[in-house]
């Protein structure tokens, strides 16, 4: 069996942090790479040891293969946890590490690779008899791909083959956006994945996205720790999660997962993964991808399981066997993942960046939170604009629910726009609540989900603060705070 | 003391007078009112304006208040007259704007170009997204301000249409 002393996280933000948590815990020394944009960043400083690399920009300097290897090298580190995004399903980069010595905390590099294209994915699971959406699959390589594509029912779903996140994704509602949405798809998939292959699937209108957590070790075992619900989405990303999957049947449930885990079996899958379906209305669902590494939505099932997915990953790295089997998973209560964006839900959830001049995060026993930030940094464009996490546990649905509103309420980010109100707008719709959920959740309460209008009265509130916060506007002689000001100018 | 505020797209005249704890603010033609502001610390505020009052949140930068309050968050600015005169040239349909920051990917039109309001112009990439930049109107482009690859911040202008001609 082999030993990890050392582990190295090419990653940055509230993943690196998370697994520098666990790797604390175990005991294991941590090294981190980052960017010179990262330096005072929570999980710089949180690590053990710390390596500067370069790029041209953040990002490249985090996709440099041969600056992680030379990091590793340096620091003797013995493993390497990719996170996620940047180097997680990145097969040569796994190829790389491994012919160097140093373990990959992860699955082996030819899974990555064939999972990681989609295409290659569903041939796997054609030929394995695995459920797949009812659709043609086309590779868009030639001029007879919009000829060929109309061959599928509208609507459809342009993707990238190597896509993942949501990238490289365009639907189709009318036959007129097609080349369009192909144009876009395939360019943005060249851009996020240096692949421009892009197919065709049928998209499945009012379904549920429904995942299950796996983990297999070196020996052939394999568990699954549960599904979760991932249905609230825009841009095709999730932004809530919960686990366990509301107004499930038990024995839907049971089929779900009881085929995630043949899933992985048959690819000879080891260390954590997870399996995502589509859960048409009438019940039947079909595989849509497996990703390869730990999911960002992965606290969720921690806080109903009471598992610790980085320290299993470190235990099936070291060659271990799982620690428990199938029958030992035990869930308890209800947890909901919040995901909180950098973004203006006003506005198509595009981007937004700032400063953060208040920053302020919940906390409590129920509430667990997921951070990368503190107040004062910058929220640039250079990376993905999620900021935290929050994730709540608490006995049933209803009850995570209120922990959820609460610790949203409890949330104060200034500076940057973001998502937290809408996210409440959303935990308090009746349909929500209700537990029916599907992916055209949001186009679908669009309406509902608008931040509420303004009265005059408001409106003059607002005016007045801002007059009267500023410097400029106002004598900043008198701005006093409390409880000085009840003391007229008084000031020691 | 009066300057002008803008928020959610609209550009609001404020004035306040008077001394500190006697202030009187007024909006536009509207009839004046006594307010006060109360800092609370750790960025919490209370307002008290004409016998109502209201506990809000705010960070304030530069001319530029974040606040949160009724449920949502605003970004107020307060704008100098002189700024906001040199800025208006940018602005309105002559223009398409950066919605965000982000590079430039693709480029549709060149100048002199023919295009109709919808028209694909311009696609540009942020965090990882692809978007394409639409003419706001029919007309014709007179300027592209950014190359293939370029980076560019929110609400620069990426493309200008030449100003309408008359019909």
């Amino acid at each position: 069996m082999k030993d990890i002393k050392k582990v190295l996280i090419p990653n940055r933000g509230e993943i690196a942090c998370r697994i520098l948590r666990s790797l604390e815990r175990m005991d294991i020394t941590s090294v981190i790479v980052y960017h010179a944009v990262d330096a005072d960043t929570p999980a710089v400083l949180m690590a053990d040891e710390k390596v500067e690399i370069q790029g041209v920009t953040p990002v490249s300097a985090y996709l440099d293969v041969e600056q992680i290897i030379n990091a590793c090298k340096k620091t003797g580190a013995d493993a390497v946890h990719p996170g996620f995004g940047f180097l997680a399903e990145n097969a040569d980069f796994a190829r790389r590490i491994e012919q160097e010595g140093i373990i990959f905390i992860g699955p082996r590099p030819e899974v990555i690779e064939m999972m990681g294209n989609k295409v290659a994915a569903r041939t796997f699971c054609i030929e394995n008899n695995f459920p797949l959406a009812p659709s043609v699959t086309l590779t868009a390589q030639d001029a007879d791909f919009i000829k060929s594509v109309k061959q599928i029912d509208l609507p459809l779903l342009i993707k990238a083959a190597a896509g993942g996140g949501g990238k490289g994704m365009q639907i189709v509602n009318e036959w007129k956006d097609l080349e369009t949405a192909v144009q876009l798809a395939r360019e943005e998939a060249r851009r996020s994945f240096g692949n421009s292959e892009v197919y065709a699937e049928q998209y499945v209108e009012k379904s549920r996205h429904i995942e299950v957590q796996v983990m297999a070790d070196h020996h052939g075992n394999i568990i699954h720790l549960g599904e979760r619900e991932c249905s609230i989405q825009r841009r095709f990303q999730k932004i809530i999660e919960e686990s366990p999957a509301p107004a499930l049947a038990p024995e839907l449930r049971k089929a779900i997962c009881d085929t995630a885990v043949e899933i992985p079996r048959k690819a000879e899958y080891r260390n954590a993964g997870t399996v995502e379906f589509i859960l048409a209305p009438e019940g039947e669902f079909y595989f849509l991808e497996m990703n390869t590494r730990l999911q960002v939505e992965h606290p969720v099932t921690e806080m109903v399981t009471g598992v610790d997915l980085v320290q299993l990953q470190i235990c099936v790295a070291r060659g271990e066997s799982l620690p428990l089997i199938q029958e030992q998973v035990q869930t308890t209560g209800h947890a909901i993942e919040m995901r909180l964006y950098a973004e203006d839900p006003e506005n198509d959830f595009s981007p937004a960046t700032g400063q953060l001049l208040a920053y302020q995060l919940p906390s409590g026993e129920k509430v667990r939170v997921e951070n990368g930030f503190t107040e004062g940094m910058v929220v640039s464009s250079a990376f993905d604009p999620m900021l935290a996490k929050l994730i709540v546990h608490d006995v049933d649905r209803k009850a995570a629910l209120e922990q959820g509103i609460k610790a949203l309420k409890d949330t104060l980010i200034l500076g940057v726009t973001t998502n937290t109100d809408y996210l409440v707008r959303i935990l308090s719709h009746p349909s929500f609540l209700a537990g029916k959920v599907d992916t055209d959740f949001i186009p679908q309460y669009a309406e509902d989900l608008k931040s509420p209008t303004l009265n005059k009265e408001e409106l003059n509130m607002l005016l007045a603060a801002t007059a009267l916060s500023s410097s400029e506007f106002v004598d900043p002689a008198f701005k006093v705070p409390e409880p000085h000001c009840f003391l007229g100018n008084w000031r020691n | 003391m009066q300057r002008q505020i803008d928020l959610l797209g609209k550009s609001y005249t404020v004035t306040i007078t008077g001394e500190h704890g006697a202030q009187q603010f007024q909006v536009d033609d509207d009839k004046p009112c006594p307010a006060v502001l109360i800092d609370k610390k750790d960025g919490h505020h209370r307002v008290h304006m004409g016998g109502k009052q209201k506990d809000i949140q705010m960070a304030v930068k530069g001319e530029t208040a974040y606040i949160h309050a009724f449920g949502r968050t605003f970004t107020l600015d307060i704008v100098d007259p002189v700024e906001q005169a040199s800025q208006k040239t940018g602005k309105g349909s002559n223009s398409a704007m950066a919605p965000m920051p982000g590079m430039v990917v693709d480029i549709h039109v060149t100048a002199g170009d023919k295009v109709v309001r919808g028209q694909d112009m311009i696609t540009i990439e942020s965090m990882k997204i692809l978007t394409v930049i639409t003419a706001p109107r029919d007309g014709k482009v007179a300027t592209v301000n950014f190359e293939p690859g370029k980076t560019f911040d929110k609400n620069d202008v990426l493309v200008t249409l030449i100003e309408k001609e008359d019909a």
